[in-house]
């Protein structure tokens, strides 16, 4: 690192945004990896921090940007490098979107087993980097699940790579994983190899109303047990609702139950009598074929909306999840919590003070941090005023200073996205 | 070293240790006598051998926690072990030292099917947990052959695979959390029982790790659902080819088996001679596909698995239509199946098992490769393979008392998996790299690519005291492989 001049941030307009109102020194867009793993090594020469973005869907996700530096763009990295469709893996760099992926996937009757909100702008470098996911992820798996073999660009501007092409392999420490969720803190992930599946040949969205949270929590209890398989279990509020079943003209209710089935015809068609069977109602709304996926791309969006000044995701049991859901005003927060996970995720509606917010935080924090339950609350978004008195992350986990070591052995001077994470980083 | 001299002899080490690690875990799991040692000179890789000069039986993790300090205060290495069935050499106690089994800390901590999860001490062997949920609809996926013997935490260290593993995931993919206690003897627990911890996964970093990041002391695992029901098939084929045509075409065809397993003509008669489950012996090979789910669209898929296997010029002999795992015709075929290598005895008084993977397409060209080795090194060579994940598992019979066949064993099992790594595979999917597979790991992976990998071992395990010289080929001990192992594998 240059010692003598410690650079500044930069007057505006800069070279546009690193999020949260802090502006890049400059922008590169490296249109190989080369390029890419110079640009790196001389940015971080000369004391500069290093800004990874793809999309910039999460711009503003995380603590704020600590110090000056530049914007590296992976967009142009987006080329498929290798689709053995008939291996069900996909090697693919970082900067592809999201819908392109799904595009090359389906010519295939392929898909990746994740819900991507924003997929036109999402790069999968941000993806994972983000740890992103959605309603799915009970049935069909979280990001970490999917990801096999990862390259990435470290602050010395060397590509590595951990993994591998092949869907079962133990050589060496997983990388992917590590790299899976990292907020771009270990490096710029520049390539990753990928498990699809087969489109499922049937799916179902199946809507149901309920009028009270009362009988919620049997109802969840019974499902852990069904007869059925659900690949989603969303527990939404009646404003989610709303918005969510806007197009799908879904009726309105003041908690929704959905419910997602994912497999065969015969199996899904056979799932929905049970639900109803076990559910002893009638009047369940079920989304078929291109309604579904209609369904399932609400639910997505929702996941990343912007209702009020924060946004949240609170993970803990997934028993505690009507209780916790109980203790919340649903007019002051529109609730979505994937409930076979324990993860829900609440949109702040209407006006906040920052007061206000801290104490609900804080009290969400109480909650989900409980003694044996080592739950978290993770602020999504928020103003950037207000991030430092909200805490984005929360109490460190047991295993930070663990993880600060990782931290300090893959990039030891803190080039890449210094601000962004927990504590130091 | 002359066999009279050694017997029931304490190195200088052990005694040295010997009051201070008694103080800590009693005398009854202590053991510094060489003849109690000999069985931990080494596990299901039995290339290399290496005495420990003492082995303790920890019973709770305060007990690991002082006997990482002493080892830290004395400079001794340490290694831990489950119940020994790694198949790289994983606990070899390179270096000697103070070897630190975890098969007394075997309780099942808790079992919560609401909220889906289940924490356990190391030592619990992997299939004592599946047998407490039973009756509960819930399972836990990872089922590695071994499991009547393997330990969860020998698992989380190996990330282990298994038959099913080809639908519901291996290992890591099944591990919330771990409490470790690190190489500077302090307690973390990383992870938990709730999804998404801010933070880095370093729970997918530990799961794999092979030991080298300190001991594991309790593992949070996950559990899934029973499926409602499964068709089993046996498919008979004339030869190899056309069966593991079928595993790419099924593949291919969008159809993912809950288990999709090979067998070759000399492991069918293997199998067929130790428990006579009615493998057609005059087979070339015969496949095992399971699928699983809801029951009523089973038979669609059972179906077309059928016609892909007709269309390869094979039949389904058996058909096993199951409710739980427990029928006596499903349990027979996977006992023949997950026994496989216990039955390779009848066949060879040594062998060695290979780990390689390859993409699954590119099975029948392995498979060929194989037999050409095969050829060309005039050695048998028996196979049983997870064929749906890519991951074949050759054993190579041997006489070991004939150096020169030795030799070409050696180097058959190296073209073999040089072969993997040339076609985009790996060298190990689930037995690890252990001491065994070391030097084979830069020609997987680049300087730089190890070099991080190094940076991260050294970041946790600074002083390198604990699991010395295994998974990374770097410095410390080195290891002379003059002859291949004895035991095979699936
Ligand atoms: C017949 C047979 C069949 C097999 N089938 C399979 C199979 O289908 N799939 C598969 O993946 N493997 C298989 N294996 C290999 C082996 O069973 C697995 O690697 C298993 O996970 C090892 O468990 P273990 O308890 O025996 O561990 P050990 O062999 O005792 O140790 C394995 C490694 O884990 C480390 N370790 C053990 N416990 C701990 C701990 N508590 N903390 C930190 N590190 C620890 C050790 O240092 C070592 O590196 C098979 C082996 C045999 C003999």
């Amino acid at each position: 690192m240059n010692e003598t001049a410690q650079p500044s941030w930069p007057d505006p307009p800069a070279a546009g945004s690193l999020g949260d109102g802090r502006l890049a020194l400059a922008r590169l867009r490296p249109e190989t990896v080369v390029d890419l793993c110079q640009a790196v090594g001389e940015h971080v020469r000369d004391g500069l921090a290093i800004y990874p973005q793809g999309g910039t869907t999460a711009l503003d996700y995380g603590g704020i940007p600590g110090r000056p530096g530049v914007a590296i763009d992976t967009r142009s990295l987006c080329r498929v490098i290798d689709y053995p469709h008939a291996d069900m893996t996909i090697t693919v760099q970082a900067g592809i979107t999201a819908a392109s992926l799904h595009a090359v996937l389906a010519e295939q009757n392929q898909r990746l087993l994740i819900d991507i909100p924003q997929a036109d702008r999402a790069t999968l470098g941000g993806v994972f980097a983000t740890n992103t996911s959605g309603s799915r992820r009970f049935g069909l798996g979280r990001p970490r699940d999917q990801i096999i073999g990862v390259n990435f660009v470290t602050s010395e501007g060397i590509e590595v790579k951990g993994g591998g092409r092949v869907v079962k392999n133990v050589a060496g420490y997983d990388l992917p994983k590590l790299l899976t969720g990292s907020m771009g803190t270990l490096g710029i992930i520049t390539q990753m190899t990928l498990k699809v599946r087969p489109m499922p040949e049937a799916s179902a969205v199946v809507w149901v109303p309920f009028t009270s949270l009362a009988s919620l929590g049997g109802t969840l209890d019974a499902l852990n047990t069904s007869g059925s398989r659900p690949v989603a279990l969303d527990l939404l509020s009646a404003p989610a609702a709303r918005i969510i079943g806007e197009s799908l003209n879904v009726p309105a209710g003041d908690w929704v139950l959905v419910i997602g089935l994912e497999d065969n015809a015969t199996s899904v068609n056979w799932q929905i009598n049970r639900l109803m069977i076990e559910l002893g109602r009638a009047d369940l709304t079920i989304l078929q074929d291109e309604h579904a996926a209609a369904g399932w791309a609400g639910l997505t969006e929702f996941s990343a909306a912007e209702l009020g000044p924060v946004s949240c995701v609170v993970s803990i049991r997934p028993s505690g999840v009507i209780p916790f859901v109980a203790s919340i005003d649903p007019g002051r927060w529109a609730v979505q919590a994937h409930a076979g996970n324990g993860i829900v995720r609440l949109h702040a509606l209407g006006d906040w003070t920052l007061d206000h917010a801290a104490a609900e935080i804080d009290r969400f924090r109480s909650l989900a941090e409980r003694e044996g339950e080592g739950g978290s609350v993770i602020l999504a978004r928020c103003p950037t005023g207000w991030k430092v008195r909200l805490g984005v992350w929360g109490r460190p986990q047991a295993d930070w200073a663990l993880a600060e070591r990782v931290k300090q052995a893959l990039d030891p001077i803190g080039a890449f996205n210094p601000g962004r994470f927990i504590g130091s980083i | 070293m002359s066999a009279t001299a050694a017997v029931s002899a304490t190195t200088p080490l052990a005694s040295r240790l010997l009051a201070e690690l008694t103080a800590i875990v009693g005398a009854g799991n202590v053991l510094h006598q060489r003849d109690e040692l000999l069985v931990y000179e080494c596990d299901g890789y039995v290339v290399n051998k290496k005495v420990p000069d003492v082995v303790v039986f920890p019973t709770c993790t305060e007990h690991v926690v002082e006997l990482v300090k002493l080892c830290n205060r004395h400079d001794v290495p340490y290694v831990p072990r489950g119940a020994g069935t790694s198949l790289s050499g994983g606990t070899l106690a390179v270096g000697g030292g103070v070897m630190i089994c975890l098969t007394r800390m075997k309780r099942i901590l808790e079992i919560n099917t609401r909220d889906r999860y289940a924490i356990v001490e190391p030592g619990v062997v992997n299939v004592w947990l599946t047998r407490a949920l039973a009756g509960t609809g819930f399972h836990y996926a990872p089922d590695p052959s071994s499991q009547t013997a393997c330990t969860i935490g020998g698992n989380t260290a190996t990330n282990s695979g298994g038959p099913h593993t080809l639908k519901y995931g291996v290992t890591v993919n099944h591990v919330k959390g771990v409490e470790l206690v690190l190489p500077d003897a302090s307690v973390v627990t990383i992870g938990g029982i709730t999804d998404d911890p801010p933070g880095y996964d370093l729970t997918g970093l530990v799961v794999g790790s092979e030991g080298t990041f300190g001991v594991v002391t309790k593992v949070i695992v996950d559990l899934t659902r029973d499926p409602e029901a499964g068709r089993t098939l046996l498919a008979v084929f004339d030869t190899v080819e056309a069966a593991t045509e079928t595993v790419s075409g099924i593949i291919a065809a969008g159809i993912v088996p809950a288990a999709l397993e090979m067998l070759d003509n000399l492991m069918i008669q293997a199998v067929e001679q130790a428990f006579g489950f009615g493998f057609p012996t005059a087979a070339g090979a015969i496949l095992i596909i399971e699928v699983d789910g809801i029951d009523a669209g089973l038979d669609r898929e059972a179906q077309l698995i059928s016609e892909i296997v007709q269309s390869r010029g094979g039949r389904v002999q058996k058909s096993i239509t199951w409710r739980t795992r427990k029928e006596p015709e499903y349990v027979a075929i996977w006992k023949s199946r997950k026994s496989a290598f216990g039955a390779v005895g009848r066949l060879s008084p040594t062998f060695c098992t290979q780990d390689g993977v390859v993409p699954r397409t590119l099975l029948p060209h392995i498979m060929r490769f194989i037999e050409g080795v095969a050829r060309r090194y005039d050695i048998r060579i028996a196979n049983v393979f997870h064929a749906g994940d890519g991951n074949i598992h050759p054993i190579l019979l041997f006489d070991e008392r004939d150096g020169e066949q030795v030799q070409r064993v050696l180097h058959a099992s190296r073209e073999i998996l040089e072969e993997c790594i040339r076609v985009g595979g790996s060298v190990t999917g689930e037995h690890g790299i252990g001491v065994e597979k070391m030097a084979l790991m830069p020609r997987l992976f680049a300087p730089e690519d190890l070099a991080a990998m190094i940076a991260i071992r050294n970041a946790l395990n600074p002083e390198g005291r604990c699991s010395p010289s295994k998974l990374l080929p770097s410095g410390g001990h080195c290891i002379e492989r003059k002859s291949p192992g004895r035991r095979a594998s699936a």
